[in-house]
């Protein structure tokens, strides 16, 4: 046994060392830069994950990057993560202002998932919550400036539910409109199309992570 | 005249804020910190590029570049506010394809050629064909968007110099309803209101309109209206669910052509129930009813000519009878009780009601009696001509009033309402133009669909088009593509700022300045005169179409009807002079420099928002009230006419069993030929989709997205559907913008038109609908 372990070069304590430890070793450092990357590589902290995915942790853990959902992505919307992403490396996801999801009645990405990262049973696209839009810069959006903009409300997939117009008046001019975008979290998909139809420079509505759900006892 | 440009400039204040470094005058905001963040760019005004609506706008302009464009908070048409369109008008003129050389067709390519090259093959067709087939084998056919002076030239060189009235503007295709509704109720074109009846009533009906997405801005504020004072109510009608029904506070949703039963419908209740004011139709309205199953144009060289007659009150009254609330809502879909309490709505004496329409009326093969009928209501209940109180229509181009209109491109029009049939108003105009008795034919020629029709038959050999894209705009276009280069001597002109659609199929492709990069007029649909300079040159060799024409001119032994120092300002002075004393005065060239647009009647300097309305309008006397005093032909009285209803050309059947409904979206404007080239806009709404109702896309297997092959009898189509956009379409029809380029939409679309206006229907069409 020995005379032929020594032939093929690996011994137990060698396999152990170069087989487990290294790759281990190697995974945990790259946790820990993976996280600086993500840091940097994404300002918002924050990888929008294709329809039906799980917590972002699990997320991680779940997915063998086989690149599945991203082969059946008919707008190329899915990329798999290069490895700026770190530990996320390979992992789909989708960058709005490129190419947003376009939200598939049959969400074929999902459906295709073998490993369960993305929820395969997802059926209604109303129900997908990959983030939510959020106005970041409410000084720079020209909707609430005065002007007739409302273009990610206009290219809202959900429009009238998850956006909505609430209209004020405009003291400045004294006899027009602002016409605000507003977003409602509980319908919003996280599809980004918004984001990627602003018409700014630097768009001042984009998807972010959702904010956790505060539970209290009132009704509306 | 012999003031020299340079002169004028000097003695133009405005001009020389420009030209100098005054630019606060016109830019009254700039402090002097935003002076300093902007250093060096200096700020002229001009009329927003795009709509009817006619904003106000500032140009910054840097190093013979247009470097910013904003709002123009002190033009009282938009206070400083922009949609979206107009947010992006410095970079229209950009777009990395300019056309900068002039170009001539060798075989399948496009070779440049200069100026002198181009102009002399152009001037030898012309002739030739002149010589050959007579003056009216050659036509020109420009816009709603050419300037005044542009239009002006063109009106004069045809008729006055040429010799045929060969001259049509794309607004045929968009506004010619609304004229002929104006001239046969009012004997005057456009409307009696302004913008200030926005602010001021409290009832408004939209027909046809979707004023949220085609006037931004005046829809946001009609909604202002809404938000200061709870009593306003906007009732939308529809055959589409828009985003301006989705912000009114009823939507009215009726089978597509059934406006007219509807109208007649509201006016059997206004009558039945003994609403209309008595004393106003005694003092200012005659009956009348005029030609029936009038056709709709499908065959070429269609004519009609209409026959009215007087009626009185009573027969009108017995004409009605058939429009009981029962049968109109039978037709219309309109449930009966909403008829009855629309009605009582538009009749209310407490209340200020307003009509507003756009292209669903006009563009109805009975857009002339829907418009009629629309006027029929108000003079009924004499809520007309009052502050807050008017039927208004509205326009969907920047000149379509002030040069198509006004000039009067068309080929049966001159200036100031007068129409080259009227003996006396052709002498008019030839006395002005200086030339020869009976230069001008009698005779109108060709409407633009018979325009081309013309072209496709070989009735025409030479058409020059001008600020327009007829090959992308025009109903049926297969058959006027094909017509277009069927050879056998057809040359075909085209100038524009960008290849399109158009271009592709001309013979010579002529390069020309855009909006600031030429000096300019444009009227909006208010009567708001507006007037702009020249701010940066145009690229390459680029050229004014004014100068185009006129160059035609020179080369065709037409010089002399041209003999100005001053181009823009001499053209202006005389074609004052049409206006002069008929209700359309307009002021001196120097008054407009200055001001932020005037509207006209403009007489002492003083512009005019209502129009036949005593104590606003100086032509109306003292005690008179009212007075349509251009109708004298009626003793200074406006027409109520007897229009039935009548089926639109073409209904959805077994075969095609859908209708098809074309029209615009916010993002873009028209053929897309200036959006298509603003990335921002680009991105915010690429390219065309199918509305549907998801109810006829579940009958049909069709889901969201997914592509479907849409076909007419004339074309057909393969389009992404949309079941949940901004627009929703009902059950049973459909509908598809028609800005996008490479999807042309109008391949399917019918040449059927309005007999009386000759303007197309792009409204109604029977399409299928199969899984691509």
């Amino acid at each position: 046994m020995d005379a032929e372990n020594s032939k093929s070069g690996v011994t137990r304590r060698r396999f152990v060392r170069d087989g487990i430890l290294v790759p281990l070793s190697l995974a945990v450092a790259g946790g820990a830069v993976s996280t600086i990357f993500l840091r940097k590589g994404d300002a918002r902290n924050f990888y929008l994950r294709p329809p039906g995915a799980i917590e972002e942790k699990r997320f991680l853990a779940a997915c063998i990057k086989c690149g599945k959902c991203a082969q059946l992505c008919p707008y190329n919307s899915i990329r798999m993560a290069g490895p700026e992403a770190g530990v996320g490396t390979g992992t789909p996801h989708i960058v709005a202002r490129e190419i947003p999801c376009y939200l598939c009645p049959d969400i074929p990405c999902a459906k295709a998932c073998p490993s369960g990262a993305l929820d395969s049973s997802l059926q209604e696209v109303e129900k997908i919550r990959m983030g939510t839009a959020v106005i970041v810069d409410r000084e720079n959006c020209l909707s609430i400036r005065g002007l007739r903009c409302e273009v990610c409300y206009r290219q809202c997939p959900l429009i009238d539910r998850a956006i909505t117009i609430e209209p004020r008046h405009n003291t400045r001019t004294g006899v027009h409109t602002i016409m605000e975008p507003v977003v409602h979290r509980d319908k919003c998909t996280g599809c980004g199309i918004c984001e990627n139809a602003c018409v700014l420079e630097k768009p001042v509505i984009v998807v972010q992570k959702s904010p956790p759900v505060q539970k209290d006892y009132y009704d509306f | 005249m012999t003031i020299s440009r340079r002169d004028f400039l000097k003695a133009s204040a405005a001009a020389a804020a420009f030209a100098a470094a005054g630019a606060p005058l016109l830019n009254p905001l700039a402090s002097g910190e935003a002076e300093a963040a902007e250093a060096g760019i200096k700020w002229g005004k001009a009329p927003c590029r795009f709509c009817g609506t006619g904003c106000g706008v500032l140009v910054g302009v840097k190093n013979n570049r247009i470097v910013a464009t904003k709002g123009d908070p002190s033009a009282p048409v938009n206070r400083g506010l922009n949609c979206i369109k107009g947010y992006f008008l410095s970079k229209i003129l950009y777009g990395r394809d300019r056309l900068t050389k002039p170009l001539i067709r060798k075989g399948d390519r496009m070779v440049e050629a200069s100026w002198d090259e181009a102009m002399s093959l152009i001037a030898g067709k012309f002739r030739e064909s002149i010589d050959k087939n007579g003056p009216d084998s050659v036509a020109i056919y420009g816009s709603g968007q050419w300037t005044v002076f542009e239009g002006y030239a063109a009106s004069k060189l045809f008729k006055g110099g040429i010799g045929t009235n060969n001259v049509e503007p794309n607004a045929r295709l968009c506004m010619a309803s609304a004229v002929t509704g104006f001239m046969t109720t009012f004997a005057s074109d456009e409307p009696m209101g302004c913008y200030d009846d926005l602010d001021l009533g409290d009832t408004y009906f939209l027909w046809g309109a979707n004023m949220a997405e085609c006037h931004p801005v005046l829809f946001s504020r009609l909604i202002d209206n809404r938000l200061r004072n709870p009593n306003v109510k906007i009732i939308d009608f529809g055959t589409r669910r828009t985003r301006t029904s989705q912000m009114a506070d009823q939507y009215v949703r009726f089978n597509p052509q059934t406006d007219l039963a509807l109208l007649n419908g509201i006016a059997h209740v206004i009558l039945r129930d003994r609403l209309y004011d008595e004393t106003f139709i005694k003092r200012h309205v005659v009956f009348k009813r005029g030609k029936e199953n009038i056709g709709y144009g499908l065959e070429d060289k269609f004519k009609f000519a209409d026959e009215p007659k007087l009626i009185n009150f009573d027969e009108y009254r017995e004409f009605l009878k058939t429009y009981t609330p029962e049968y109109v809502s039978r037709l219309s879909g309109v449930p009966a009780k909403t008829i009855v309490e629309l009605a009582h709505l538009y009749a209310d004496r407490k209340r200020k009601v307003n009509s507003l329409w756009t292209m669903g009326f006009n563009q109805h093969t009975r857009g002339t009696w829907v418009n009629n009928l629309v006027y029929n209501v108000h003079l009924l209940t004499g809520k007309i001509c009052r502050p807050g109180e008017n039927p208004m229509s509205l326009t969907g181009q920047p000149s379509a009033c002030g040069t198509a209109r006004e000039v009067g491109t068309f080929t049966h029009r001159l200036p100031a309402d007068m129409v080259v049939m009227n003996p006396e108003h052709r002498a008019k105009a030839e006395k002005i133009w200086g030339i020869a008795p009976g230069k001008i034919p009698a005779k109108p020629t060709y409407n633009a669909t018979e325009m081309f029709r013309a072209l496709d038959r070989g009735d025409i050999k030479v058409v020059w088009i001008q600020v327009t894209n007829p090959f992308q705009s025009l109903p049926n276009l297969n058959r006027y593509r094909k017509g277009a280069r069927k050879g056998d001597g057809r040359f075909v002109i085209v100038s524009d700022i960008y290849p399109t659609r158009s271009t592709e199929l001309a013979d010579v492709i002529l390069p020309s300045a855009g909006w600031v990069e030429k000096e300019g007029v444009y009227g909006n649909a208010e009567r708001r005169t507006q007037q702009w300079f020249k701010l940066v040159d145009p690229p390459g060799e680029a050229r004014n179409d004014l100068w185009q024409t006129m160059e035609l001119a020179r080369r065709l032994g037409h010089g002399s009807l041209f003999p100005y120092k001053y181009v823009e300002k001499e053209i202006w002075e005389e074609y004052r002079k049409f206006n002069e004393g008929q209700g359309k005065d307009l002021a001196p060239y120097e008054a407009y420099a200055k001001a932020r647009g005037l509207r006209w009647p403009v007489i002492n300097g003083k512009e005019t928002l209502w129009r036949y309305a005593e104590g606003h309008d100086p032509y109306v006397k003292k005690g008179e009230g009212v007075s349509f005093y251009k109708n004298k032909a009626d003793h200074y009285r406006a027409v109520i006419w007897a229009r039935p209803y009548e089926p639109p050309a073409e209904s959805p059947d077994r075969q095609y069993p859908f209708w098809l409904c074309t029209g615009r979206v916010l993002e873009h404007w028209h053929t897309g030929t200036m959006t298509g080239r603003v990335p921002e806009l680009k991105r915010a709404y690429p390219s065309a989709v199918c509305e549907m109702h998801p109810e006829d896309a579940r009958k049909l297997g069709i889901k969201h997205l997914q592509k479907v092959k849409i076909s007419s009898r004339r074309g057909s189509i393969i389009l992404p559907v949309d079941l949940n956009g901004r627009g929703k379409a009902e059950k049973g029809n459909i509908f598809v913008a028609f800005f996008d380029e490479g999807k042309l939409i109008n391949d399917l679309c019918i040449d059927a038109y309005c007999p009386i206006s000759g303007e197309p229907d792009y409204k109604k069409c029977a399409v299928k609908i199969e899984k691509a």
